[in-house]
């Protein structure tokens, strides 16, 4: 009897340990997930170098197509590497430097956004200078109507390769 | 987890550039999405738009990349872009066109702050909604700003939430600002 309620204590002990370990493991993951970082897009390796003009003719020539192929379902889209000449720089409305790799005379280019940590980078380009720019990509390039006008592709998060 | 669909606030800033025919560009946009609730207060960032204004005719138009908005929660992102929200894989941008329907009480060529009233529709994924706002444009030394404000609400656009954290956690309405700044370069 007593070797039986002694046997019944261990097995409740083992069992509330497994709870707790396990509540333990899902309370962990579930504050991994909460807090989670982002993508350091900075430190991840171009998932593909393309030159700029390609990437805009593939979605300008199946606009769907390049959407499966280039943009994630939950936004951690591809990284690449694109070539281009320097057509513009500007900054955005959050001091970010904004290159736009755009051949000339093309309906539309890759419009390059750096970072607060990235935007000295583009300080040494020059309109009309062959770049090598990495980035996420956010969205393709487009012909819209309603703008009247061909949106460029965007790569955010970018640095200089080249 | 999946409160990314707190697109309570909506502000839009733009940065325009005259086309030769008159029309204004904006490739420096910005859209804030704000959503409060009680428990939580979530904001979403994007720089990533492209604007119009048609000074003659009062046309706006605005077309984000819904993949631009940045949460300060990574996994707020991915659940705003997965295909139980947003599905910014198929439908990767979200547009507005509207019309400045009291054109004649704002001279574009003259330095002032005017009332504006706009009307429009709203398009997110696949569902097109109309909007009225009023905004503020303001002109300076040949630069325009618009800012205006308008509320969405996620249910007419097919975003809905029935339980869990989001349900909770995200406003099912969300006020949207627009705001504006265009310059004369060419």
């Amino acid at each position: 009897m007593s070797n039986n309620s002694s046997t019944k204590r261990n097995w409740l002990r083992k069992a509330l340990l497994a709870v707790a370990i396990i509540a333990l493991l899902g309370g962990g993951y579930a504050f991994y997930l909460f807090n989670m970082p982002h993508r350091d897009v900075l430190a991840t390796k171009a998932d593909a170098a393309i030159d700029a003009q390609a990437l805009v003719d593939e979605f300008l020539k199946d606009g769907a197509a390049a959407n499966a192929k280039y943009l994630d379902a939950e936004g951690e889209s591809k990284v690449l590497a694109v070539s281009g000449t320097v057509s513009s720089k500007e900054t955005d409305l959050k001091g970010q430097a904004v290159v736009l790799l755009k051949t000339e005379g093309a309906d539309a280019g890759v419009r390059c956004s750096f970072t607060a940590e990235t935007n000295a980078q583009a300080d040494g380009l020059k309109i009309g200078d062959i770049a090598t720019i990495k980035g996420v990509i956010r969205v393709g390039a487009s012909f819209d109507a309603d703008l009247d006008l061909y949106e460029h592709a965007v790569l955010e998060k970018c640095s200089l390769v080249h | 987890m999946k409160k990314l669909l707190l697109l309570a606030a909506l502000p839009l800033t733009l940065a325009f550039t005259a086309l030769p025919n008159g029309k204004f560009v904006s490739r420096a946009v910005q859209v804030t999405f704000f959503s409060h609730t009680a428990l939580e207060d979530i904001t979403a960032n994007n720089y990533t738009g492209t604007s119009t204004i048609e000074p003659a005719t009062g046309d706006v138009v605005f077309s984000i990349p819904m993949q631009g908005f940045e949460f300060e929660k990574a996994l707020m992102q991915k659940h705003f872009n997965s295909d139980k929200f947003l599905d910014t894989q198929k439908y990767p941008k979200a547009k507005f066109t509207g019309t400045i329907v009291n054109l004649s009480a704002i001279d574009f060529q003259k330095d002032g702050t005017y009332t504006a009233d706009v009307k429009g529709q709203m398009t997110i994924k696949d569902k097109t909604n109309p909007v009225t706002a009023k905004g503020t444009v303001t002109v300076t030394g040949g630069k325009v700003g618009i800012e205006s404000k308008f509320p969405i609400v996620l249910g007419d656009y097919g975003i809905s939430f029935v339980k869990g954290k989001p349900s909770t956690n995200i406003a099912q309405s969300v006020d949207v600002t627009v705001k504006a700044e265009c310059t004369h370069e060419q």
